[in-house]
Order: structure tokens, then C-alpha cells, then sequence
């Protein structure tokens, strides 16, 4: 027996408000999603004017972060760059190499992924570091 | 030109934090969607220890009341009657588990809510119900707002 650990509703909704408040009157509406461990949605949020897509693209990223284990900015130059993969790859259609999701992270374990979309993703990466670290985690 | 009312963040969260209230702590742990007009998430939670199957169909049942425009029991009903089955529809997102309501607003729809997670269908339901009862009532309280208060002689 083992156990895996995931956060859950607690953290999420600690992140969402950290970011929600966070955000300035320069960013674009924003669409925002938590997973837990497996890649699963632990909560969604899309604001009024983002794009349904929006909201797609950063469940893939958030989804690949908790899977892999890695930030999508670091799967794309170490995996897809440096390697010559490509994203068929993985067999999985929900990976993807676009920037902007992070892998959550306590006490060296992956417990979920966090990934936004809506503004430009340096933007993007650094709204959802804003919620990872109001999450309280151990890293 | 057109013009569709679509639901906001906003009212989705209140919608869905309807939902939880109703919920209570002693029950199993549910999923909650709320969907625009076209079935895309604007809002979803859910609690601790919901399964993989709560969070697809609670989705699953707001985008079918919001894309089909008919709450998912009645749209069951609907389509028994008529002799089709949801596969006639050729979308892996629709379904007729109860527990996915349809949003309107002024007559047109808005959007939907699902949840799932109770372990009985009907259950599910009712706890959905709450929300849409919620989002109802944002709807009455915005009218209130910007209605003509003289009586309807004098205007």
C-alpha cells in the first residue's frame, strides 16, 4: 500500500482569491484552473470575456503539469527542443508544450497543477506562481 | 445583429456556492458545473474526494441542459417519448442522468448547472435545483432593479 497525496478544495480556493486579487485593471479577463494530482479539475474559473478556449488550453496545461511533473515552459526545452519530440509522443491528447502551467509541488511530491491563460504567458506563469505560493505549500 | 444573454463569473460562483450550501458537511462529496449558453465551463468546484466520474458528469449534465436547453430529466422523458436514444445526438458530452438544470434569463437561456456526486440521480436533482432557484432568484432582484416603479396606468 501506498498513498497519494493531492491538494484539495482548501488550497485551490486559497490560490483563486490570491490571484483574483492580484489581478490589475491592465489584465485581460482571465480563465484559471486547479487539478489535483492526476490532472483532474479541482476548480475551474472563467471570467466574463475569455474565450471558452482559453479555459481548454489551460486545463492541457494544467493536466500535463500535475501528469509529468514539470512546468510546460521546462517539458517544452527539455523534451520537445532538446529531444526532437514531438507531442504525438505521449499518446495522450491532452498533453501540450504551451507555457503557462506549473507543476504543484509538497515536500518534493507532485500534488496537482495550476495554469491560467488570457494574458501574454510571462503574465500567465507569473499569476499562477502568485497562487502556488498563497497555497502554503512545503516544496 | 444579435445579442445573447450569457451568465457571468459572478452569478456563476453564487450559483455554485448555493449548491454547497445546500449540500451541508454530511453528505458525500460533490461536483458542481456551472456552463455558459454554449455548454463552455465557466465555474466549476468540487469537494474533497469527489470521484473522476463526479467531475466529468457534473460537466457533462451542466452542458446538456445549457446546450439542449432542456433540464437533463425532463430532456430523459423527452426523448423516451419520442423513441431516441442520446447516441442520435452524436456528442459524447450530452446526457439524461438527472441533475442538470437550465439557466434562463428574459426567456432565453444563459447557461446550465450540473452536480453529481450524491450517489442517487434524483438526489443530485434536487441539489442542483438550489442553484438554478439561485440564479432565478439574481435574475428576479436584477429586475427589480430596473424596472419603471410608477404603476402601470401612469406610465
Amino acid at each position: 500500500m501506498f498513498q497519494r497525496e493531492s491538494i484539495g478544495t482548501e488550497e485551490a480556493e486559497k490560490a483563486r482569491d490570491a490571484i483574483l486579487e492580484a489581478l490589475t485593471d491592465t489584465d485581460n479577463p482571465i480563465a484559471l484552473v486547479i487539478a489535483d494530482d492526476r490532472g483532474l479539475p479541482v476548480l475551474l474559473y472563467r471570467e466574463d470575456g475569455a474565450p471558452a478556449r482559453m479555459l481548454r488550453r489551460a486545463r492541457a496545461k494544467a493536466y500535463t503539469s500535475a501528469n509529468l511533473g514539470v512546468n510546460t515552459v521546462d517539458f517544452r526545452d527539455s523534451e520537445i527542443k532538446a529531444k526532437h519530440r514531438t507531442l504525438s509522443d505521449w499518446g495522450d491528447p491532452m498533453i501540450t508544450s504551451l507555457q503557462g502551467g506549473i507543476a504543484i509541488r509538497n515536500n518534493g511530491a507532485v500534488v496537482g497543477g495550476i495554469a491560467m491563460s488570457g494574458n501574454t504567458t510571462i503574465r500567465d506563469e507569473a499569476l499562477a506562481q502568485i497562487g502556488l505560493d498563497a497555497m502554503g505549500l512545503e516544496k | 445583429m444579435i445579442n445573447e444573454l450569457v451568465i457571468g463569473h459572478a452569478d456563476a460562483r453564487l450559483v455554485a456556492q448555493a449548491v454547497l450550501d445546500a449540500a451541508g458537511a454530511n453528505r458525500k462529496p460533490i461536483a458542481v458545473a456551472v456552463v455558459d449558453n454554449r455548454g463552455d465551463i465557466v465555474y466549476f468546484t468540487r469537494q474533497d474526494g469527489a470521484s473522476a466520474v463526479d467531475i466529468r458528469n457534473a460537466e457533462r449534465k451542466a452542458y446538456t441542459a445549457a446546450f439542449i436547453g432542456r433540464d437533463s430529466s425532463l430532456w430523459r422523458q423527452q426523448i423516451t417519448h419520442d423513441g431516441r436514444t442520446v447516441a442520435d445526438w452524436s456528442d459524447l458530452n450530452v446526457t439524461t442522468i438527472h441533475g442538470g438544470w437550465t439557466l434562463r434569463r428574459q426567456s432565453q437561456v444563459i447557461g446550465g448547472i450540473g452536480v453529481t456526486g450524491t450517489g442517487d440521480e434524483d438526489s443530485d436533482e434536487q441539489l442542483a435545483l438550489k442553484g438554478a432557484e439561485a440564479a432565478a432568484q439574481i435574475s428576479v432582484d436584477e429586475w427589480r432593479t430596473k424596472r419603471d416603479p410608477r404603476p402601470i396606468r401612469a406610465r
